[in-house]
């Protein structure tokens, strides 16, 4: 997952954005052409965190049709601003519409699910943790394995940065209001908090399910099951899974034609090794969580 | 400076060409607008540093900023834990850096045989130029297991740290102490010999005692890198913004927490770091302060 950007920088798609400034190019040229050239673009903004799904799905729906989408990354709720506003076709996000924004009536569409797995060393025996447990972990509360049916050995915390997506999903979902203990170290990368927990016996960190299973890594780490919901792709689909949450892309009313294909595209099944890659599940395995 | 264009060609450079004069004027003036950068960078910098950090002194209030508690996300904007995180980092390195470097020096300098030299000076040189992000990576990837092993936790904290640091400050050290070392007359080393004293009853006794002052400056300029090092530290030291209970538990430094938090801060929180720079902007001027004082009376 990628750190969100700080407020007010958005990053735009190279590739899409060059095929703007060149359609804008062509406009004095084409004449009568020109409102269906600009009516064939679509503008995706929102949330940095789904930024790699949507672009990867812009280069190749693009690829496929020939019509350019412009995707940037202004955070959620500027998406749904943008949305609202008639700025831009499509807001992602990586949050639901809060209430306010119901009133602005968007149509949602799950593009990806999302599992935080909670991750331990392999040596520790621990199976299983109640998402109170873990919140009274990462509180501070509870500060031996013991406590929680393991051994008799320090928990060391192991927290990601404030700047992280998965932070804050963590945050909402799991620490209901409670604070972060600060004694947790502070890691500023998925890679390494992977790596630190799978070397030190005690220690319990929080990665995307995507990243529990590393090609690259030459050592292992185990993701135990939260309120004996055991983390797969399956249960996070399904909703079984607690620390899940979805990503979302908001339209106004009915989508252009050319909007609801580049949607179609997303959620397609040719999406599927992107978005996992992305390190997020796609929605593709929903009818299969179903039976 | 105080010659105008008009009266200089009478003095020193009466018998040159228009053409000449001009050229050497141009050159004083541009090699003053170098040496002049420095102090407006300097001067911009603190400015703007100052500026940024305003809100620490309006909004967040210097009682605020000088609590306990860092916790910007809840109003907290206290940089003490940080700053005893800074201070314990750096006088852990000084001092195993400090007898290391001034060892080294002291070997290079006294003792050593030519051919010996030739290998270890290069290499001290070297030394200073990796950048710190390998010095970050190679205590994060060997140094830290190992301090996680003897400490039983995670192996993040001021002891990483301290081995990363006392490294790199080493080039620091050494050559400003070689320097001292070799200003130090030849005639009182033989002066000691002929007293009968020893090789060593000679660097205890006479070199290092007449090249105090100079160790003293290469040790302040050593603890200005120490506490001024922010890569490395941050990917060793867990970043944990809490007063250090142990030297093997996750600690945080100003530098570090600067770094890790710039990236997507703002509002008082950004104030309150760029308040944490001018901390470091006026830590560091008092250093170089000190060594300006030792310079004179060395002199």
């Amino acid at each position: 997952m990628r750190p969100s950007c700080c407020p007010g920088s958005y990053a735009v798609s190279r590739r899409s954005f060059l095929a703007c400034v060149a359609a804008g190019l062509m406009l004095p040229l084409t004449g009568c052409q020109t409102s269906s050239s600009s009516s064939k673009q679509i503008t995706v903004a929102g949330s940095t965190t789904c930024l790699p799904i949507a672009e990867s799905a812009a280069e190749g729906y693009q690829d496929e049709t020939g019509i350019s989408v412009l995707v940037s990354g202004l955070g959620s709720s500027a998406g749904i601003e943008a949305v609202a506003n008639g700025t831009a076709d499509i807001a992602s996000s990586s949050r639901q519409v809060n209430a306010d924004e119901q009133k602005l009536g968007l149509t949602e569409i799950v593009i990806a699910h999302d599992g935080i797995a909670v991750i331990v060393n392999t040596d520790n025996p621990v199976q299983n943790l109640s998402t109170d447990q873990l919140r009274d972990i990462y509180a501070g509360k509870i500060t031996n394995w013991s406590q929680v049916g393991g051994d008799d050995l320090t928990i060391q915390l192991v927290n990601r940065d404030e700047a992280s997506g998965t932070r804050e999903a963590f945050k909402s979902i799991v620490m209901d209001g409670a604070f972060f203990d600060r004694r947790a170290a502070v890691l500023s990368g998925t890679g390494q908090v992977r790596d630190v927990v799978s070397r030190s016996v005690g220690a319990i960190g929080y990665i995307s399910l995507g990243f529990v299973e590393s090609k690259f890594a030459e050592t292992a780490v185990r993701a135990i099951s939260v309120n004996h919901v055991e983390p797969s792709e399956k249960t996070i689909a399904s909703g079984g899974y607690p620390i899940s949450r979805d990503l979302y892309f908001y339209v106004k009313g009915t989508p252009t034609p050319e909007a609801q294909a580049y949607i179609d595209y997303v959620t397609s099944d040719k999406m599927d090794s992107i978005v996992r890659d992305a390190g997020f599940i796609p929605v593709t395995d929903d009818e299969s969580a179903g039976e | 400076m105080e010659e105008t264009p008009s009266a200089a060609p009478k003095r020193e450079l009466a018998l040159v060409s228009h053409a000449t004069y001009v050229k050497e004027k141009a050159l004083r003036y541009l090699f003053f607008a170098c040496a002049f950068l420095a102090v407006v960078t300097v001067i911009l910098i603190f400015a703007f540093t100052t500026y940024s950090a305003f809100p620490v002194f309006t909004d967040i209030g210097l009682a605020n900023f000088f609590s306990l508690t860092w916790a910007p996300s809840e109003g907290e904007y206290g940089i003490v834990s940080l700053l005893a995180g800074s201070g314990l980092v750096t006088v852990g390195a000084l001092v195993m850096g400090v007898p290391l470097g001034v060892g080294t020096a002291v070997y290079l300098v006294e003792i050593a045989s030519d051919r010996v030299r030739k290998i270890i000076s290069p290499a001290v040189d070297l030394l200073a130029g990796i950048p710190s992000i390998i010095y970050g990576f190679f205590g994060m990837v060997i140094i830290r297991p190992f301090v996680a092993q003897i400490s039983d936790g995670l192996g993040f904290g001021a002891l990483t740290a301290w081995f990363v640091l006392a490294i790199m400050i080493v080039p620091t050290i050494t050559t400003l102490t070689m320097d001292a070392l070799n200003s130090i007359p030849m005639g009182i080393r033989e002066a000691s010999y002929a007293m009968g004293a020893t090789k060593w009853q000679t660097i205890y006794k006479v070199v290092l005692p007449a090249a105090k002052l100079g160790i003293v400056d290469a040790i302040v300029l050593g603890m200005g890198r120490a506490i001024g090092e922010t890569m490395a530290v941050l990917m060793v030291v867990g970043n944990a913004p809490v007063i250090p209970s142990s030297i093997a538990s996750p600690i945080s430094t100003l530098t570090s927490q600067i770094a890790l938090d710039m990236s997507y801060s703002s509002g008082l929180h950004r104030s309150a770091l760029f308040g944490m720079g001018v901390v470091l902007f006026i830590i560091s001027a008092t250093l170089v302060g000190i060594v300006r004082l030792i310079s004179k009376k060395r002199r």
